[in-house]
């Protein structure tokens, strides 16, 4: 890399430093934009969504003209399925990983490791880069002839493949995966090097907050198991562009051709991790920033560390369990739900520490902490309804039901979206040098919670009364018709959710506007990035600070009167 | 405070991690299609599958000497990088690029002559899996060669040995040899068994 | 309609279906015990331990041997013991003894073909000489027709994408994937007419792929495949190569 640390002088320019910055801060700002961006038009997408599940053939009200004028404002049913395609992957590629990891990856590590910048600032630069690319593609595919991609965000093939979905859509999805892995690998790779290379003098693996255990091991399966996925988009594009058959198969089925279910194995080896590649870093934050709010040490710091690394671990080995229905031998299937079922103890743990945390502690009720508490209240709901798909039996019912839907939502997208705003609110005063407002937070924070919980909790009771996915008008079945008023009630929720985030919008712009500069600590935290002034300043660190305790000294009775914790660079006080 | 010195030397570190943790990426993407080259091979009975021929050895065996002996060629420039050697380090750079360039060829050659005999890319999973892996890792050697040439502006008179190339000229060579690895694999799986 | 009524899944028509009722229901105690004591840590703690009532936090690290015995006895004991244990065994006996024990060589059984085709289920049955594939085979599509109290054995491949083969009435769905036959069996156990879903997104019109499950009685079925049979010696179009999508049935597959 062309720069060695310290070497570098501030930029002066517009460009170099909002554009072609190598700081790690503006980085993460970028994600950040280019996250909610992304989050707001999946999640219009999923408004849309979710209207035609409870109003089938009617028009969706004030856009749906303008957006579909040959159907009056109706969505057709091949627009509905490039819907639910493009929501789900932009809300998992596209807005989630570049606000945890992207956004609060490049900018908490660096700073909570005491580190001048990341290990390689100019491949940080690409890295979003190469995302900004990738979004463009996937947003462009959609303007091209036959739309954008309807497979399902899993595509599989044969479905995938020419056979299934003509026109360019599939082929340009398909290369936007590849080039937004690309994106993502160059990101992990400056993350794992910046952690185990750059972490300030004193400072060991567990004196990392929890928050770098989380980034740290979700950058370490991002790294790996990406480039799995990669491989299987490629070999999908050389179908689709080149004729070959590595998906496709007949009906007639003559030794030598090809294997759809390849594709599923393939994906779902990197899928499975990629589930936890999402909620890592929430529950990294949500560790800290429950212990910090509870003025109180995080209850066995080092065992959710050691629960964090185990789940990683498990996560590579159970992947077959979203693949029952493909019928793999009995041996594969039962070897994959015992693994599968073994996370829960190290799920467990976590849940325990948590709680523990929690115990006697002196709790703060402020807007990250509620969104933290949120998080242990919709992973546990999340969690537990894992089991239910974990066993093969009751799989067989639930699959691909609106079951999984609500399951999934709960724990990557309930917990991780709240885990990502705890995070905004927590680290905004670090990020921009302004305090959010407290109380439109906690509007923010009770309007959502009272949304998702109507969306997912509603989705999985109607997944348990047998209404399949990626229905664009499921009350065709005679058995689903009774569910249209808890559909309705799903979409009003949703619709609540919609617009709970208003108050956020709001807030980020008062916040941004206003003159009055947040101090350096507000939340009286000792991790390394509030002993720097808030913003920091370029290269975070006048000198690189020395650890000499771990992140989470609050309450230590030894401290002087009127303080109760202690900075990272500070000796542990002792009787 | 750290001293300039210790700093070069903690991005150097640095520089020889985040490589290696990118090969690993690397080979992810590689083992991602062996695993997938196995499983087509266990699903099949026969292989390679009815109606197909062992592919003839001659242009992969080619290419597998001819990667061989550029790993060979670029390990000496990399001592002659070092000892600050600009004779020799033009001379194995140059056949390095030479021999890189001549594998491509290869490939090729190889490509043709598998749709002379019939393989052409839509002609079943065997012809699919010769074709398709064989172009991933060609891409990766052109990306390879990239880094080669950039590798040229390193013969002037005072960037050899400097330390400012050092880890880039580590890291690209280290990619080249990770490509031949990965050939020969692909040699033994594909072609010979 | 109350909402009871309404979460309700579908009535249970298999001698089978009720094990998958079973073990969600077990599941479900066990997770809202577990659930509970979450949510009674959770809001008891937020309640008791809130900055109002509780000054200052205790110092501890929760690192001691007596506070781990604690978090690993509770977690060993009511997750793993309770929940996963159990849960797994239970599932792994339901697969052994029912779902997979396909039914035997020698057993009488309805055997039915499936083809599954963007968007409209194919089914095949042998005709009078008991072999698949044959001229006087009773093909339907959307409509199976199947006798009460028997067993029946599903053999089910695609022809283009992957579908998803789902009797929401009988719990058990499996995928219908090109290039491969995979298998389903159960024995009916109430007549009427059900549903027939594909579980898997299959195109743009996966949600009209709809089929019927009609299940008569044993006289009413035998009227009626008799009559299928003779239909379909003058009916079925024996110059189309495409009717003849079956495969010969072999007991073990």
């Amino acid at each position: 890399m062309t720069y060695v640390h310290g070497k570098h002088a501030a930029p002066k320019t517009f460009l170099s430093k909002y554009v072609f910055s190598f700081d790690h801060k503006v980085i993460a700002k970028q994600f950040l934009w280019y996250g909610i961006f992304f989050l707001f038009v999946g999640g219009l997408m999923a408004i849309m969504i979710r209207w035609t599940q409870a109003y089938p053939g009617e028009a969706f009200p004030v856009i749906g003209s303008f957006l579909f004028p040959e159907t009056g404002g109706v969505i057709p049913p091949d627009t509905y399925s490039m819907l639910f395609t493009l929501h789900g992957t932009i809300m998992i590629f596209y807005a989630i990983t570049p606000i945890l990891i992207g956004a609060f990856g490049n900018f908490c590590i660096p700073l909570m490791i005491g580190a001048r910048d990341m290990a390689f600032p100019l491949l940080n630069m690409l890295s979003f880069h190469i995302a900004a690319v990738s979004g463009i593609i996937l947003l462009a595919s959609l303007f091209f002839p036959l739309g954008g991609a309807a497979g399902g965000w899993t595509s599989y093939p044969t479905l995938s493949t020419l056979i299934g979905s003509p026109g360019s859509g599939q082929t340009l999805w398909c290369l936007a995966i590849f080039v937004l892995g690309v994106s993502s690998t160059m990101g992990a790779v400056n993350y794992i090097t910046t952690v185990i290379s750059f972490r300030a003098p004193g400072m060991g693996y567990f004196d990392m907050p929890l928050t770098v255990w989380g980034l740290w091991l979700t950058a370490i399966l991002n790294a790996i198991f990406l480039p799995v996925l990669g491989a299987g988009v490629m070999l999908l594009i050389f179908d689709r562009v080149f004729g070959t058959t590595f998906f496709l198969a007949g009906a007639a089925a003559t030794s030598g051709t090809g294997d759809p279910i390849l594709f599923q194995h393939v994906f779902w080896i990197f899928g499975h991790p990629e589930v936890y590649i999402l909620i890592l870093p929430a529950w990294g934050i949500v560790s800290d920033i429950l212990s910090f709010f509870a003025r109180k040490p995080a209850f066995g710091a080092k065992s959710t560390a050691l629960a964090m690394t185990t789940i990683s671990i498990l996560s590579t080995v159970v992947y077959g369990h979203h693949m029952f229905t493909t019928q793999m031998s009995p041996l594969l299937t039962q070897t994959f739900m015992t693994l599968t079922m073994t996370i829960s103890i190290p799920s467990a743990v976590l849940f325990a520490n948590w709680l523990g945390t929690l115990y006697k502690g002196s709790i703060r009720f402020d807007t990250p902490m509620l969104f933290s508490l949120g998080v242990v209240f919709v992973f546990g709901l999340g969690g537990l309804t894992g089991l239910y798909l974990g066993t093969v039996s009751t799989d067989l019912y639930l699959h691909d039901t609106y079951f999984v839907v609500g399951h999934f939502h709960y724990t990557m997208a309930a917990s991780v979206l709240l885990g990502g705003f705890g995070a905004t609110y927590f680290w905004f005063p670090k990020m921009f040098g302004r305090m959010m407002d407290e109380k439109l937070g906690k509007i923010h924070f009770w309007a959502t919670m009272l949304g998702l919980n109507g969306i997912f909790f509603g989705m999985m009771v109607m997944g348990f009364a047998g209404m399949h996915r990626r229905l664009y008008n499921p009350f065709v079945y005679e058995h689903l018709e009774k569910l249209l008023p808890i559909s309705t009630f799903v979409t009003w929720s949703a619709i609540l959710m919609g617009f709970a985030q208003i108050p956020f919008v709001i807030n980020c712009v008062i916040s941004l506007r206003s003159k009055k500069q947040a101090p350096d600590n507000p939340w009286n935290v000792g991790t390394l990035e509030w002993t720097i002034p808030s913003p920091p300043i370029h290269y975070n660190f006048e000198e690189i600070p020395t650890v000499k305790c771990g992140p989470h000294e609050f309450g230590n009775p030894n401290l002087p009167e009127g303080k109760d914790f202690q900075y990272q660079t500070e000796d542990l006080v002792k009787a | 405070m750290m001293t300039k010195t210790a700093e070069n030397i903690q991005q150097k570190e640095a520089s020889q991690l985040g490589f290696y943790i990118a090969l690993v990426s690397w080979g992810m993407l590689f083992a991602a299609l062996f695993l997938s080259y196995a499983l087509y091979r266990f699903q099949n009975t026969q292989w390679p599958p009815m109606g197909f021929e062992k592919v003839s050895l001659l242009w992969p065996c080619l290419s597998t000497g001819l990667i061989a002996l550029s790993s060979f060629t670029i390990h000496k420039y990399q001592v002659a990088f070092h000892s600050i050697d600009r004779k020799n380090a033009k001379v194995f750079l140059g056949s390095t690029l030479f021999l890189g360039f001549a594998f491509l060829v290869t490939q090729k050659l190889l490509w043709l002559s598998l749709e002379n005999s019939g393989l052409v890319t839509s002609s079943g999973i065997f012809a699919s899996i010769l074709h398709g892996f064989t172009w991933i890792h060609a891409g990766h050697v052109v990306l390879g060669l990239a880094g080669l040439i950039y590798l040229l502006t390193t013969l002037k008179s005072d960037h050899l040995g400097h330390v400012r190339f050092e880890n880039r000229v580590e890291n690209i060579i280290k990619f080249w040899h990770f490509l031949g690895i990965i050939w020969g694999l692909m040699f033994v799986v594909l072609f010979l068994i | 309609m109350t909402l009871l009524e309404r979460m309700a899944p579908p009535e249970i028509i298999t001698t089978n279906g009720h094990l998958i009722d079973y073990l969600f229901s077990y599941t479900t105690i066990m997770n809202l015990i577990f659930f509970f004591f979450v949510c009674l840590g959770l809001f008891g703690f937020s309640y008791l331990y809130s900055s109002k009532r509780s000054a200052k936090g205790e110092y501890t690290y929760g690192n001691k041997k007596k506070q781990q015995a604690i978090v690993g006895y509770l977690i060993g004991a009511s997750v793993f013991l309770l929940i996963d244990i159990n849960i797994t065994r239970m599932s792994n006996d339901d697969m052994l003894n029912e779902f997979w024990n396909f039914p035997k060589a020698e057993e009488e059984v309805i055997k039915v073909e499936v083809l599954a085709q963007q968007w409209m289920w194919n089914f095949r049955m042998a005709g009078a000489d008991g072999e698949f594939n044959t001229a006087d085979d009773v093909l339907t599509n959307h409509d199976l027709h199947l006798p009460v109290g028997k067993k029946v054995e599903f053999r089910i491949t695609s022809k283009d994408v992957i579908h998803s083969f789902f009797i929401p009435n009988a719990r058990l769905k499996v995928d219908a994937m090109p290039g491969r036959i995979s298998r389903m069996w159960f024995e009916t156990t109430k007549t009427g007419a059900f549903e027939i879903a594909c579980a898997e997104m299959c195109g743009t019109h996966h949600y009209l792929m709809k089929g019927r499950l009609h299940v008569h009685s044993e006289e009413e079925w035998n009227e009626w495949y008799n009559e299928a049979q003779n239909l379909a010696d003058i009916g079925n179009d024996n110059d189309n190569i495409d009717n003849f999508w079956g495969w010969k049935w072999e007991s073990e597959q």
